[in-house]
């Protein structure tokens, strides 16, 4: 006891302890601090080959726990974007000349390169704030806010869930909606759908600025089915209406029986393009509906994480998700973990490579590729270790590519023997801290 | 110290009020995502937080803890006149046999007695007498305390199990060790009585005991003596074992600049000197906890290095 | 019309009992837990690498959400 000499009376306190209550203790004790706040934190590269888009994202999602089960949650996300993305134009024997987003210059892609837009740089600032609580003895709710910031674009949006366990807390009901509200504000206004690209200066086309709404809801099912095996079951419903165009995206017009694109003069004077586009015209309603599981599965310390999602919209845009993780821990504070994603899709019903010249024009009509029939493999491999001071950390590196093709039915005389599909390779880098 | 899973908003709350014991008055309510049994015993709030959906067996549960907490008050405190700390204070010089309970507390409190060199003592609690630490500067004289300090140590105590034999004027008193011995016992009970995970709390002496759904655990608050309780609170994730706490700000005498804490070191009378203002542990069983926590005060200027050497968790305030 | 509207929803209400019904036999006692309980059991183990996997794949596929929302809030899609 004395403060000059170190006396040890842990032992000889617990084995008087011992015989006072006449048991012994089954389990040490543990307890810890809890640090209120939570970061996780991840600094992430995105690059895509052949120098099209870049991003790097820094994000911060700080959890604070309150007494009760109460959680705020408020996230940070800045991102950069640099690089170029396909405008939708066909590639071409030709070089071929473009007008800018801006309406105010023109810009050219060599021949038989797909058409990129390379004035693709912004900076996105996303904020998000959550709270969730328990209430009554079996149900939880949360609601968030969610807002974010393009240089074109405005994100606004709000969120409201309720769960319910039944069970012994086995199984739990979930119901979540959440509503956006989105301003888009492109660069020299919005293109009217299916209007022909026009000279520099001439913005005769462009009208103000859009606007989308989204309402999402989701009903989930998370079931323990044993001491290993939890599953989850969602359904998903989105509904977006109103301006849901990529502003910046646009088809080339070609000739019928040569699949070339249709030349065009400048008026005099003036410089502009060399061939016809036309700006992509999409339905201003979207509905997908979404089926999605997850089973969590652990085998004596490995864990496996295998999910599948199918997603049907009514733009005929059906899509299969397969992914599965395998969390494999070795030593007690180090884990690997292997990632494989597939994705396939098919094209939505008004995704055209090219408009042909002098045929009815269609309703609508987008030649972006994300609406088109491909396919898309991740692998990735993740390693995570903990910190001598027990905080997480971990990087992970990941290819992702997606391998499309044009439908048969439309590759038009010359076409055949171009690329139509821009088929997209990217890594992605991540490196994480959680404190 | 508070459970602080426990303070959600009771949405259903039943009581079952046991006969004649209304000021004990145990409650079951349903807080958040459990059930919380709560009732008052050794003068303080006193709780029970089970994690099932089996509202019958709550209540039983309730009732066990209650009716334990209630039993070790009742033989073990010092201000009951009937009970056997009773008739060991008024022996009067007359040994006395006791019961096996008892002597496994008195061994316990002779055990320490050794392993604190003296500073654990049962038989101090006379020199409240003298010290009311009531917030005043009432400082006693020193030979008050000099002629209380003739019927004070362990040392003076004839003690072979079953028998004890105290000087005339001589008192015991097992506050010191109560309220965490009745936690263990709880707690002990409901284990023998089903795997469910629970917390037992009495007054901020609390243990935890099986494998909760929260990842993290229980969260227990720790308050900050002498600041307002929502901003100096320190949220502890309990999984298993349990957590003490020694030390009252609110119980001091303030003399000529002067604190006196009222932790009293029982070899000279006087209030141990740069005592902090409370220690928390955290320990295998509520006892050893406890144990750890006081013996720590006692230390006054080297508690936290006292507490260090013993290699458990522990959180000091100053 | 108002029937069949009825009789889907008597159905549906059928099947989520069923679903709930059959459900109680599956699951464990609350102290069986501890495997459960572990971070790396959970449905979402990195919130963050989740929502930056999300944001990924929300601007370069047509389908998005499943597990949660949609994603979105970005003019990249």
């Amino acid at each position: 006891m004395s403060t000059h000499n170190k006396r040890i009376i842990a032992a000889s306190l617990a084995t008087a302890t011992c015989s006072l209550l006449g048991t012994s203790v089954v389990a040490p004790v543990q307890a810890q601090e809890d640090p209120g706040w939570d970061f996780n934190t991840a600094l992430l590269y995105y690059g895509e080959s052949d120098g099209r888009v870049q991003d790097v994202s820094l994000n911060v999602l700080a959890r604070r726990a309150f007494v009760d089960d109460r959680f705020l949650t408020l996230g940070l996300a800045v991102d950069t974007l640099t690089g170029a993305t396909p405008s939708g134009a066909l590639a071409y024997d030709g070089p071929q000349t473009f007008t800018r987003p801006s309406g105010l210059a023109t810009y050219t892609t060599p021949a038989n390169q797909t058409p990129l837009d390379d004035s693709f740089l912004d900076t996105r600032v996303a904020l998000t704030a959550g709270w969730q609580q328990p209430f009554a003895r079996l149900y939880s709710f949360n609601v968030g806010l969610s807002a974010s910031k393009e240089y074109d674009y405005l994100h606004l949006g709000a969120n409201l869930g309720l769960s319910r366990d039944f069970n012994k807390r086995n199984t739990t009901l979930s119901l979540g909606v959440a509503f956006s509200q989105d301003d888009l504000e492109p660069v020299g206004g919005a293109p009217l759908p299916l209007s022909a690209m026009l000279d520099v200066g001439d913005l005769s086309n462009r009208s103000g600025d859009q606007s989308k709404d989204v309402t999402d809801l989701v009903l989930g099912l998370t079931q323990v089915i044993n001491r290993d095996l939890l599953v989850q079951l969602n359904y998903s419903f989105s509904k977006s209406t109103g301006y849901l165009n990529d502003p910046y995206k646009f088809l080339s017009v070609v000739d019928g029986s040569t699949g070339d694109p249709i030349s065009r003069t400048p008026a005099p004077g003036d410089s502009g393009p060399l061939h016809e586009y036309r700006f992509e015209s999409r339905p201003d309603e979207r509905s997908k509906h979404s089926v999605y599981g997850q089973a969590k599965y652990n085998m004596s310390g490995k864990v496996l994480d295998l999910s599948y999602r199918y997603m049907s919209d009514d733009w005929d845009i059906d899509s299969h998700t397969l992914e599965a993780r395998y969390r494999w821990p070795f030593g007690d504070r180090r884990y690997l973990e292997p990632h494989v994603r597939y994705y396939t899709q098919s094209a939505a019903e008004f995704y055209r490579i090219g408009l042909v010249d002098g045929a009815t024009p269609p309703r609508f009509a987008s030649s972006d590729y994300r609406l088109g029939d491909f396919d898309a493999m991740t692998v990735g491999l993740k390693y995570g270790w903990k910190t001598r001071s027990d905080n997480d950390m971990s990087i992970r590196l990941e290819y992702y590519t997606q391998d499309g093709s044009a439908p048969s039915d439309q590759i038009i005389g010359n076409q055949a023997g171009r690329v139509l599909y821009p088929d997209l390779d990217a890594i992605i880098a991540q490196f994480s801290y959680r404190f | 110290m508070q459970s602080l899973r426990s303070s959600a908003i009771d949405s259903e709350v039943r009581q079952s009020v046991r006969p004649g014991a209304t000021k004990r008055d145990p409650r079951l309510g349903l807080a958040a995502g459990h059930f919380r049994g709560s009732f008052n015993a050794m003068g303080s709030p006193c709780e029970l937080l089970l994690e099932t959906a089996d509202e019958v067996l709550a209540q039983e549960l309730l009732q066990i803890v209650a009716t334990e907490a209630w039993r070790v008050e009742d033989k073990f405190s010092r201000y009951r006149s009937d009970n056997v700390v009773a008739r060991i204070n008024q022996s009067n010089g007359r040994p006395l046999t006791v019961d096996d309970e008892t002597a496994n507390l008195l061994e316990f409190a002779a055990t320490l007695y050794q392993l604190s060199d003296g500073r654990f003592d049962i038989t101090s609690g006379v020199l409240r007498k003298a010290w009311l630490f009531d917030g005043s500067d009432r400082v006693p004289d020193a030979d008050s305390i000099a002629q209380i300090m003739g019927t004070v140590g362990w040392h003076r105590v004839s003690w072979r199990r079953p028998e004890i034999q105290l000087l005339p004027g001589m008192q015991i008193d097992f506050g010191g060790i109560g309220k965490e011995y009745a936690v263990d016992r709880a707690a002990g009970l409901v284990s023998r009585r089903t795997n469910c995970p629970c917390l037992v709390n009495f007054g901020g002496d609390l243990v935890a005991v099986g494998g909760l759904r929260h990842p993290d655990g229980w969260q227990v608050g720790v308050e900050t003596p002498g600041s307002n309780a929502s901003s100096a609170q320190k949220l502890i994730l309990l999984k298993h074992g349990a957590l003490a706490t020694s030390g009252d700000s609110r119980r001091f005498l303030l003399k000529d600049g002067i604190r006196y804490g009222h932790i009293l070191d029982p070899m000279s009378g006087w209030p141990v000197e740069c005592a902090p203002r409370s220690v928390t542990v955290a320990a295998d069983s509520c006892t050893q906890a406890g144990m750890f926590a006081t013996l720590a005060m006692l230390c006054g200027k080297g508690a936290e290095e006292f507490l260090e050497d013993q290699g458990v968790r522990f959180w000091c305030l100053r | 019309m108002s029937n069949s509207i009825t009789l889907r929803y008597r159905v549906m209400a059928l099947c989520l009992s069923t679903v709930l019904g059959g459900c109680t036999s599956l699951g464990v006692e609350p102290w069986e837990r501890d495997e459960l309980a572990r971070e790396d059991m959970q449905l979402v183990t990195d919130p963050v690498e989740a929502g930056l996997d999300d944001h990924i794949y929300f601007s370069k596929e047509a389908s998005s959400g499943g597990r949660g929302f949609g994603g979105g809030g970005c003019g990249c899609n």
